[in-house]
């Protein structure tokens, strides 16, 4: 256990070294620069000898330099706001870690409802089925605006201009969890038809057990691991969709940033967001990897 | 299971939503005030479209920051948006020499920063001398709206002198521009990077910062002992509002439903096709005019397929502004005339010059030896007559028009290359004449040196230009100290650009915005940014 824990420890470091280099190397090849972009606003009237002085300013210094900086935690400055990257994105992940907690915490009982509703019935099986399909093709943008246009705009539910922190969380939390429930929902629906057409279904039922106590005492233990697998991968999906989320609700959170240093291609921030993505990444993954044998003692 | 069900139920489902947004019904506007009388107190909610970048002055021109920096800080003199007359602020009068070399100004007594120091001469005059020359070792570039500047003296605490090389008449109408907000002498005096951040912008203004979430949210507070309005404004005093809070809010639908369910009572850049809904459910739609060059296609001559003034000339003649204003646009946006909106100083009108002529056209591209293939794309020695440009990220539905455009001249065998407005792409790629052969922008500022701005070859320089007639021209405008003189010269310059078909205008580009009914005193400097000073809440 030690062992595969150590090894797997090692993979994860080997996987965030490699997403370092390959951003790094990605974002050096693409033309232009954020410095370029900030400073060749007409207004400022700026030579290109003066821009090429302010570049070496923000010159990180080269890739070892640089990956050097990220050992002991420096992520250099951002070159859009001259700000530390580290305080941006000190400012964006609480929001950010709240909004993508919530979506997942809606999203996977969500998904357990739809799947076991799923088996329970077979008048609404079609239907229930269809369900994740529908869900996993809105995209995030669309189903936000008409979340807020429903929601906040003509029933007047929720305000998104202003209100509590709570009430600012209801909508984005919705939309996001939408797209993270439905692959869970859909690979779950699945593995338990797959466990209920087992050969020990009809010996247990014949033992006399009920429909539901054969659901959710034998199917389901060996529904969730497939069912797991799918919930550590959708943390992309949660990172993919908090960006667009992010960004239609006007929340500031590091999906925001993102957008923006995009946008401007701000460097350094997007090489710390990469990172910072890939290490969340490999630490759920990991997690998922841990709770194998706890749910599955077979695979310890 | 029918594998069309699924779709069967999500186009269901879909319908289902659609309903229900659809029935709800808008808030009815509320009742107006029962007289006139302004109210003090409350706080505005202005949805804003994009967050503010660099905070330094002189870059206030993107409306994000002006709509910030306008609440903020004052300017040496007030433009008046109707008559466009410079009028006084905190100079309370001024001379200037007759070639327009020296200026002075006399001061208002009593005005102070938010910080408690005092804004006098030399406050004034340590902002213009970075304003005129910039400073190098704090890394701030000089303004664009100052020319020819030498030095200023402060003559007493209360009189300000600036002295220039060259005659530079734009000068007292450059005191009064967004750029020009006269900022604490502690804040001047930071480097670059500091004077971007907002918490560094100490101003003399109605408003002062009372909180800030970087790139969400920006919370102004009305400044108490607030007293030096420009002296022909009929609101004297403290600002009405309490508060103002501004919001950042990209998604353009969430500005337009926020404002119409109440939830903010103004925003701005409500696009061409919102303004009816906002329109619909009682709200004021205020276009506001720029007053400056015009949002057009500007040609670049260096290009290798442009450099025959006659393709210039028929991809003018292959324009149909007319219909980019009908199908994209509103009466909000007045087809252009010239190279100038018909409310910039010096406007001619050479809409003759400018009509749509495919046939004309058609005729110039013959001549100049582009033939029609058998794909109806022409070509010369095998070479296709395709242009590129980019689309401009501030101009509204700019993809939508260059398509329009792209359309017009797909007609006569023209093809025009639309690339997306990826930063770093067009950052390297704008600057190439070859690569990028057409611009797409207009530039916005109540003064003849607007045209200088866009034109001039060490200015924005959007024609990439190597006309050294082009910036003589533009400096001779730029030096004229009689206003009729300069207007007429302002005149020549735009039948220079039109006759070398440099320029092809499309319209005069607005600023909009969604105003909601409680809101009264709504005012604007003269390029459209909103002054919240004299905004007050009829509720």
């Amino acid at each position: 256990m030690t062992a595969h824990l150590l090894r797997r420890t090692g993979q994860a470091l080997l996987v965030l070294w490699a997403a370092f280099t390959a951003a790094y190397l990605l974002l050096q090849a693409m033309p232009g620069d954020a410095v370029l972009i900030k400073f060749q606003n007409p207004e400022l009237g700026l030579s290109p000898e003066r821009i090429a002085e302010i570049r070496s300013y923000y010159d990180g210094g080269g890739y070892l330099h640089t990956l050097l900086g990220f050992l002991q935690g420096d992520f250099g400055y951002s070159v859009e706001t001259g700000t530390p990257v580290l305080d941006r994105l000190a400012e964006g992940l609480p929001a950010t870690a709240e909004l993508a907690g919530a979506a997942f915490a809606l999203a996977v009982p969500l998904a357990v409802l739809i799947a076991f509703a799923s088996c329970h019935s077979t008048r609404l099986r079609g239907l229930l089925l269809a369900v994740p399909s529908l869900m996993v093709s809105v995209p995030v943008f669309l189903l936000g605006i008409l979340l807020v246009q429903l929601f906040s705009f003509r029933l007047g539910l929720v305000p998104v201009i202003g209100g509590s922190r709570a009430q600012q969380l209801v909508l984005p939390v919705l939309t996001l969890a939408v797209p993270v429930s439905a692959p869970i929902a859909q690979v779950l629906a699945r593995a338990l038809d797959h466990a209920l057409a087992q050969p020990y279904v009809p010996v247990v039922a014949a033992k006399g057990a009920s429909r539901s106590r054969i659901l959710w005492r034998h199917a389901a233990r060996n529904a969730l691991p497939p069912a797991l697998t799918v919930a550590g991968l959708t943390f992309g999906e949660l990172v993919a969709g908090s960006v667009v989320t992010e960004t239609v609700f006007g929340r500031n959170g590091v999906g925001r940033l993102t957008e923006q240093a995009v946008d401007s291609q701000d460097t350094p921030v997007l090489l710390a967001v990469v990172v910072l993505a890939a290490a969340v990444f490999v630490l759920v993954n990991l997690l998922v990897d841990v709770l194998f044998p706890i749910l599955d003692p077979r695979l310890a | 299971m029918s594998s069309s069900r699924p779709a069967i139920l999500s186009v269901a489902m879909l319908a289902v939503v659609g309903l229900l947004s659809a029935c709800g019904a808008a808030p009815a506007p509320r009742a107006a005030a029962a007289d006139g009388t302004p109210v003090r107190g409350g706080t505005l909610t202005y949805l804003e479209h994009q967050p503010p970048t660099c905070l330094y002055l002189p870059a206030a021109g993107f409306y994000p920051n002006g709509g910030v920096l306008n609440q903020l800080t004052d300017k040496l003199t007030w433009q008046n948006p109707q008559t466009l007359a410079v009028e006084p602020w905190i100079a309370t009068k001024w001379t200037v020499d007759d070639d327009a070399t020296e200026y002075t100004f006399h001061l208002r007594d009593g005005v102070t920063f938010s910080d408690g120091s005092p804004l006098d001469a030399s406050a004034v005059a340590a902002n213009f001398d970075v304003y005129g020359k910039g400073d190098a070792r704090l890394k701030l570039p000089p303004a664009e709206f100052v020319s020819n500047y030498a030095r200023s003296e402060v003559v007493n605490p209360r009189t300000v002198k600036f002295f220039f090389d060259r005659p530079s008449p734009g000068f007292l109408q450059g005191t009064s521009v967004i750029g020009a907000g006269l900022v604490s002498k502690k804040t001047i005096g930071l480097p670059y990077e500091e004077q971007c951040q907002l918490k560094n912008v100490i101003g003399s203004g109605p408003f002062t910062v009372a909180g800030q979430v970087v790139d969400k949210e920006i919370d102004l507070r009305a400044r108490e002992d607030y007293d030096w309005a420009p002296p022909s404004s009929q609101h004297q005093g403290r600002a009405y509002l309490d508060q103002i809070k501004i919001i950042v809010t990209p998604e353009d639908s969430v500005r337009v439903g926020a404002l119409t369910s109440g939830q903010a009572d103004y925003v701005r850049y409500v696009q061409a096709y919102d303004e009816r809904t906002v329109a619909a459910a009682g709200f004021t739609v205020r276009a506001e005019p720029t007053r400056g060059v015009n949002n057009g296609l500007y040609l670049r001559p260096d290009n290798e397929l442009l450099k025959d003034a006659r393709v210039r000339k028929a991809l003018v003649k292959a324009t149909d502004a007319k219909e980019v204003v009908d199908t994209l646009f509103t009466a909000n946006y007045p087809q252009a005339t010239s190279v100038l909106s018909h409310l910039a100083r010096g406007h001619v009108d050479l809409s003759k010059d400018l009509a749509h002529d495919p046939a004309q056209a058609a005729r110039l591209l013959d001549e100049a030896g582009w033939t029609k293939g058998a794909d109806g794309l022409r070509a010369k020695d095998g070479r296709p007559l395709k242009l590129g440009v980019f689309v401009s990220g501030p101009q509204p539905l700019s993809k939508q028009t260059l398509e329009l455009v792209a359309q017009q001249w797909a007609k006569l065998g023209v093809t025009l290359e639309i690339r997306p407005a990826d930063a770093g792409t067009q950052a390297v790629d704008i600057k190439d004449a070859q690569k990028t052969a057409v611009s797409h922008s207009m530039v916005g500022r109540a003064d003849q040196d607007v045209i200088k701005s866009q034109f001039h070859s060490e200015s924005r320089d959007v024609l990439l230009s190597t006309d050294k007639r082009l910036d003589t021209l533009l400096e001779e405008q730029s030096a004229l100290a009689d206003p009729a003189a300069r207007d007429a010269k302002v005149g020549e310059i735009q039948r220079y650009l039109v006759e070398h078909a440099y320029a092809i205008p499309l319209f005069e580009e607005p600023q909009v915005y969604g105003i909601a009914p409680h809101v009264r005193g709504v005012a604007f400097e003269a390029v459209a940014r909103p002054s919240f000073y004299s905004v007050w809440l009829a509720r």
